[in-house]
């Protein structure tokens, strides 16, 4: 019986035209997608590439340790041909040395800003806004309609079970929706394929699991579209519920959440973090001025010219106390510093965290908080990049320091040094350049699949929750649903 | 008593349908047809005639009394009940998109019978009237009359006890009209208890045994045909909606 219900399903959807429709777009869509995320892809390693070795031939042509830097690129995600996510708005460089701080740099968007304009349209862009609405115009009048075409008197003057009418009606338009998706999607992969772009073992399983998140995403959709057809006789009502639903939990629930969570959780912006910096930094230093005036006009009020070494001594003593005010001035606003921007970054984590959170309302974004995870795309790029970038610039600044010590005075650079005893002496370095091979090499932060996939889980278990309640929703609603 | 080989397939006992609203769609219809028996129900629109259908097909619960068919109440084991029915709508609505011979095969297949091979379906399309170049062509080229003999080669198919029709001449030619009394009688040779709802008071004399007047969910007369069959069935009608203070509908007439 649910054999025969489904069959019919499926025949009916194949033989019509919205399955051509679906699968021509759906094939265009995908297919152009790829193509456009092979070559951006592509761009990207060039320039990367290209990039990494005029940052090494540059390198290697300096003459003095102290003016060592190196600038670090960012490696770019095969994954991101098909998520995209964040990596468009990230920065791609940062400069490596002692004298700056961390900063990933000049993003693909800001240095193009048209794309930015209007959003790359990617394979996770299709899937949460292309099939979610087929799959909803695939379901919208799966049983209201049957009613109106007046079929669904003559099916149920039968002997069919309402529970196996409509489990074949969700099955039977999930099959048919599943075929002119699942085809494009494959033919995406193979060109993937096709133009030899690297995946590693742990790609492929990320890949897979993104197109099982998208069917299982589509599938929400689906029973969504049944649900809806079975809320009300006509099939005009059920198309504007399902339509209203949609605009609702795809486009306005996951920036709702966010937007929310904004009020919710107030964050500074990190000009604001900044002011505060300086204006500490600059009320501290006016202090240490302040001190470092009266400790002079004291030392001055207490010397006397007959007292020259007393007075020599003095001096001394006021420069060492000098230093260590300094030191402590400098501690202290690092100090600061460092609190202002971890209190900063807790309250940016629990704004992310809870506006998360809240969107996870929204199937759609749970789909792309998943789908952004697997491809290595998402909000936590920026600081794993950042963070490891920054460990690596501390592991840089001992590597020239220690080249730097052994190298002796001058290191490849104009020295001079003031000795009270030996007077005034000027070292010019070495003019050749300096060996940089043995330098510390960058490890890009790899997310492995066993980390992100706690995560995964999560959101696979709440697309699952999801999809079981509609399908509860949609039997209990067509139990009571009036055949007549 | 019943005659010889004479047995009870469908059976109202009771029958009473109140709606929510205090409308009372059914009261207390009491009838039994068949088998080789024609039971014609004729009557206006609102009635009770498609409610009673309904009922049997448990589309709608009674409020009260029952409906069995061949022994089985149709609210009680409606599964089973619908194994023994058949039924053809006023307007048989099939797939549009599918040809009348994937029509009949899915509904075949769905009324049960899963071993009709092909030519029986083309046989069936014959017997009712359809020719064999329209077998495998798109319901919705097909015209109300088409999709009726359609409707008529599922339920035959179907192979059931009862076979329920729900106006069935309702806006048919004179001659789809004298066709379809031709396989009603047929069915009714073959052993089938039929249920019809009508508003067109010729065919019911020319098909049914029984014929029953209704109103406001009653039967106002019930008799035999064989006993109308000198009178005036349409002044028997006309009467029996005056004297109830009714406007009588004349399809047909």
């Amino acid at each position: 019986m649910l054999n025969i219900l489904i069959q019919k399903e499926l025949k009916s959807i194949i033989v019509s035209n919205k399955f051509i429709v679906t699968f021509v777009i759906c094939s265009i869509l995908l297919i152009m997608s790829v193509l456009i995320g092979i070559n951006e892809y592509k761009q990207a390693v060039t320039q990367y590439e290209t990039v990494h070795q005029m940052a090494d031939e540059r390198i290697q042509q300096v003459s003095s340790w102290h003016s060592v830097s190196y600038r670090e690129h960012r490696k770019p995600s095969p994954l991101m041909i098909f998520t995209s996510g964040l990596s468009y708005d990230i920065g791609r460089w940062s400069d490596i040395n002692s004298r700056s701080t961390v900063k990933l740099k000049n993003s693909i968007y800001s240095d193009d800003p048209i794309f930015a304009v209007f959003r790359i349209i990617d394979f996770t862009f299709i899937v949460q806004i292309i099939f979610s609405l087929l799959a909803i115009l695939f379901t919208f009048d799966a049983v209201n309609g049957e009613k109106e075409q007046g079929t669904l008197r003559l099916i149920f003057s039968n002997a069919v079970p309402r529970t196996k009418y409509i489990l074949a009606k969700c099955i039977g338009t999930w099959l048919g929706l599943l075929i002119p998706i699942l085809i494009p999607i494959l033919l995406s992969v193979l060109i993937v394929m096709l133009f030899q772009i690297q995946f590693s073992s742990q790609e492929w399983i990320r890949l897979a699991i993104l197109i099982f998140i998208s069917i299982l995403y589509t599938s929400i959709f689906v029973v969504f579209g049944v649900f809806m057809s079975t809320m009300s006789r006509s099939s005009n009502v059920s198309f504007l519920l399902s339509l209203v639903f949609w605009i609702t939990f795809v486009l306005i629930l996951p920036r709702g959440g966010v937007m929310a969570s904004g009020n919710i959780v107030s964050v500074p912006r990190i000009a604001e973090v900044e002011g505060l910096k300086v204006s500490y930094a600059k009320n501290k230093w006016e202090e240490y001025y302040k001190n470092m005036n009266d400790i002079f006009a004291d030392s001055r009020n207490n010397n006397t010219e007959e007292d020259e070494d007393i007075s020599d001594d003095m001096m001394w003593a006021n420069m060492k106390a000098q230093d260590s005010l300094r030191k402590e001035v400098t501690r202290d606003i690092e100090g600061n510093e460092a609190t202002l921007l971890e209190d900063w970054e807790n309250k940016r984590k629990a704004q992310q965290h809870l506006g998360f959170m809240l969107s996870r309302i929204s199937p759609a974004a749970v789909f792309q908080l998943a789908a952004m995870s697997l491809s290595y795309t998402d909000i936590d790029l920026k600081s794993s990049y950042e963070s490891a970038l920054r460990n690596y610039r501390i592991e840089f600044n001992k590597y020239i320091d220690k080249k730097s010590e052994n190298a002796g005075p001058g290191a490849g650079s104009i020295m001079i040094t003031m000795d009270s005893d030996k007077g005034m002496d000027l070292k010019v370095g070495r003019d050749n350049a300096i060996d940089v091979s043995d330098r510390p090499k960058f490890t890009h932060p790899k997310v492995q699949l066993g980390k992100i996939l706690p995560d995964v889980l999560i959101n696979i278990s709440i697309l699952l929750l999801m999809f079981t309640s509609l399908l509860g929703g949609a039997y209990y609603s067509f139990l009571k649903f009036d055949l007549r | 008593m019943l005659e010889n080989n004479k047995q009870v397939i469908l059976e109202a006992i009771n029958l009473t349908k109140k709606y929510d609203d205090g409308v009372v769609a059914l009261d207390n219809l009491n009838f039994q047809i068949c088998n080789n028996e024609i039971f014609a129900m004729l009557g206006g629109n609102g009635a009770g005639k498609t409610t009673t259908i309904n009922i049997f097909l448990n589309l709608l619960e009674p409020t009260s009394g029952d409906a069995k068919v061949c022994g089985v109440s149709s609210h009680i084991e409606p599964l089973t009940v619908k194994q023994n029915l058949a039924y053809v709508s006023e307007n048989v609505m099939l797939y549009p998109n599918f040809t009348a011979l994937q029509n009949l095969d899915f509904f075949t297949q769905l009324g049960g019978r899963l071993d009709v091979s092909k030519d029986e379906y083309r046989e069936v399309l014959m017997r009712v009237g359809l020719a064999e170049q329209v077998h495998n062509k798109k319901l919705k080229s097909f015209s109300k009359g088409m999709r009726q003999k359609c409707g008529i080669a599922i339920a035959i198919l179907k192979d059931t006890k009862a076979i329920l029709f729900d106006e069935p001449t309702s806006g048919l030619d004179p001659k789809a009209g004298y066709e379809f009394i031709r396989l009603l009688n047929d069915l009714k040779d073959e052993g089938k208890a039929v249920l019809m709802s009508t508003h067109d008071i010729f065919r019911a004399k020319e098909a049914a045994d029984t014929i029953a007047i209704m109103n406001e969910g009653k039967f106002l007369m019930k008799e035999k045909a064989s006993t109308l069959f000198d009178k005036d069935l349409e002044s028997l009608y006309m009467q029996y909606m005056a004297v109830h203070g009714l406007k009588p509908t004349t399809e047909g007439v």
